[in-house]
């Protein structure tokens, strides 16, 4: 495993640590308003300063990464589930039932993704539970394809054949060297890339406002929009947000690089 | 009555083409029984038929394949439709009778470690054994188990493959090709290895275009052309060119031929 990759997993398994155990501890610094403190830098008793209403910045940091981590694992948790077992079954097996799924996957991968879920929050509220959910579904048309044309492309594979012929079942054959050898890394590639994509998509919505985690409770997204314009863009109650939502995706981009496909020869 | 395997009447069709027509064969444990021809005519296609593998369009295939075992009789239905026939072959398949592939190292799944292959073989034969064992057994070091097929030698995967064979246990064996493409030192080895099999029960089937080969190995020699079976004759026959088919006659006129350094 190359160094980067080994950063990238680091990064990300941090992130998502600080962000599902945060609520635990932070929430009465980042939540606590005091006006006698407000728009302070960076000292012992606050690491990255407050903000203008003297809230502490690390302790919002901080409890900002559980606005994605717990829901972006769900909304991976989700694509998963529906897409792998579905794509697999129809690649292998083959007929019209494969050729209309394909078709299905093609067709919904069209629709603009971002656009599906503003639809689908204006009619089912907005929480974070239904972010995930719809932003798992909304990514099922990409991984299923992707599966569906690797499985597609290998079940003719002699060893496929020998499989077959050593008595291995449908099922076993199609689990262990189809889904698990061969589209292990692709699939773990595609969670990464929803993780991210979750990652900008709250980042996005709660930025804009309306929509996604609202203030008091912090996310990356907003904690930039609520101090800008408010202080100098390198100050860390606005540098911070910034740069920990670069290092997270850039990590999810290190950390795809642990499940490169495997080079032989 | 002894187990044996028989095959009768196998015909399999593309459209309006006959790829194999009017095949009769039988197999009994502990021998090894050749089956020789030209590219094209048909030998493979006799040996994915037996185990079910010939999936052209339904109905392509017939013929009936009956296959006894210490008194029970296997008889998967070749004619029928896909879902009928995938059921009744995936009893026989492997358990009843293995398969030995041609090319060795497109067979072995390029992703998993070969151990794990042997493996997972073994477990669905219901056997305790663990990969070593069975690798040890087809003349492989225990080491071979952590390498992936792209680490290993034409002949050495090819050994992976008897392994698996060996883990399945089957009674009866389809070796199609085993050792084409491999140079001539590491295929006598391997053959013989086959001959071990043979001799500890294993009905084989040994498709190949090796003539040279034949004796020594295999027991008596079946000869297809055009999709049918044309001649059935010994080893010792084959050797001495008394055989009576011309597609015979061709094989052994292209055998020295090749023997002599004149291609072609």
């Amino acid at each position: 495993m190359t160094y980067t990759a080994r950063v990238g997993i680091a990064v990300l398994v941090a992130v998502v640590a600080v962000g599902l155990t945060s609520p635990l501890g932070a929430w009465q610094a980042a939540l606590e308003v005091s006006p006698d403190i407000a728009g302070q830098g960076p000292s012992p008793a606050h690491w990255l300063g407050t903000d203008h209403l003297g809230r502490d910045v690390f302790a919002r940091l901080q409890l900002a990464a559980g606005a994605f981590a717990g829901p972006g694992l769900l909304a991976c948790a989700v694509a998963l589930v529906l897409a792998v077992p579905l794509a697999a079954v129809t690649a292998y097996r083959g007929g019209v039932v494969g050729s209309a799924t394909r078709f299905g996957f093609t067709s919904l991968a069209a629709i603009p993704r971002f656009v599906l879920v503003l639809l689908v929050l204006s009619i089912y509220g907005d929480s974070s539970v239904t972010l995930a959910l719809v932003a798992g579904v909304s990514y099922v048309p990409m991984l299923g394809e992707a599966v569906f044309e690797r499985i597609e492309r290998l079940r003719g594979e002699e060893y496929v054949l020998a499989s077959q012929a050593h008595g291995l079942s449908g099922a076993r054959i199609l689990w262990v060297h189809l889904v698990w050898a061969a589209c292990g890394r692709l699939i773990g590639r595609h969670l990464l890339a929803l993780f991210g994509f979750y990652l900008v998509l709250e980042t996005t919505l709660s930025y804009i406002g309306g929509f996604g985690v609202q203030e008091p409770t912090p996310s990356w997204g907003n904690m930039l929009v609520f101090e800008w314009g408010r202080r100098s863009v390198f100050d860390p109650a606005l540098l911070a947000p910034g740069l920990a939502l670069w290092l997270t995706l850039a990590a999810t981009g290190w950390a795809a690089e642990a499940l490169g496909e495997v080079e032989h020869g | 009555m002894a187990d044996s395997l028989q095959l009768s009447a196998l015909k399999i069709e593309a459209g309006s083409q006959t790829l194999v027509t009017g095949v009769d064969l039988q197999l009994a444990r502990g021998e090894i029984c050749a089956l020789v021809g030209p590219s094209g005519s048909g030998k493979s296609l006799t040996a994915r038929a037996m185990l079910g593998l010939v999936e052209i369009a339904p109905g392509v295939t017939r013929g009936t394949l009956e296959v006894m075992i210490d008194g029970t009789i296997h008889s998967p239905e070749m004619t029928g439709d896909s879902r009928a026939r995938r059921k009744a072959f995936a009893k026989v398949r492997g358990a009843v009778i293995g398969y030995l592939p041609q090319d060795a190292m497109s067979a072995l799944d390029p992703l998993r470690t070969v151990g794990r292959q042997v493996a997972l073989t073994a477990r669905r034969a219901g056997r305790d054994q663990g990969p070593t064992h069975w690798l040890n057994l087809a003349g492989l070091q225990p080491s071979v188990a952590n390498r992936y097929p792209h680490e290993l030698s034409g002949g050495m995967a090819q050994r992976v493959t008897i392994a698996q064979a060996l883990a399945r246990g089957s009674h009866f064996l389809l070796a199609d090709e085993p050792t084409t493409g491999l140079d001539p030192a590491i295929r006598r080895p391997l053959l013989d290895e086959l001959r071990r099999v043979a001799d500890e029960g294993v009905g084989v089937l040994w498709i190949t275009h090796d003539l040279r080969a034949i004796t020594g190995i295999a027991n008596r020699v079946l000869v297809m052309s055009e999709g049918q079976i044309v001649e059935s004759t010994t080893p010792d026959q084959l050797a001495g060119g008394e055989v009576e088919s011309s597609a015979a006659r061709r094989l052994i006129e292209a055998t020295r031929r090749i023997a002599a350094g004149r291609l072609g």
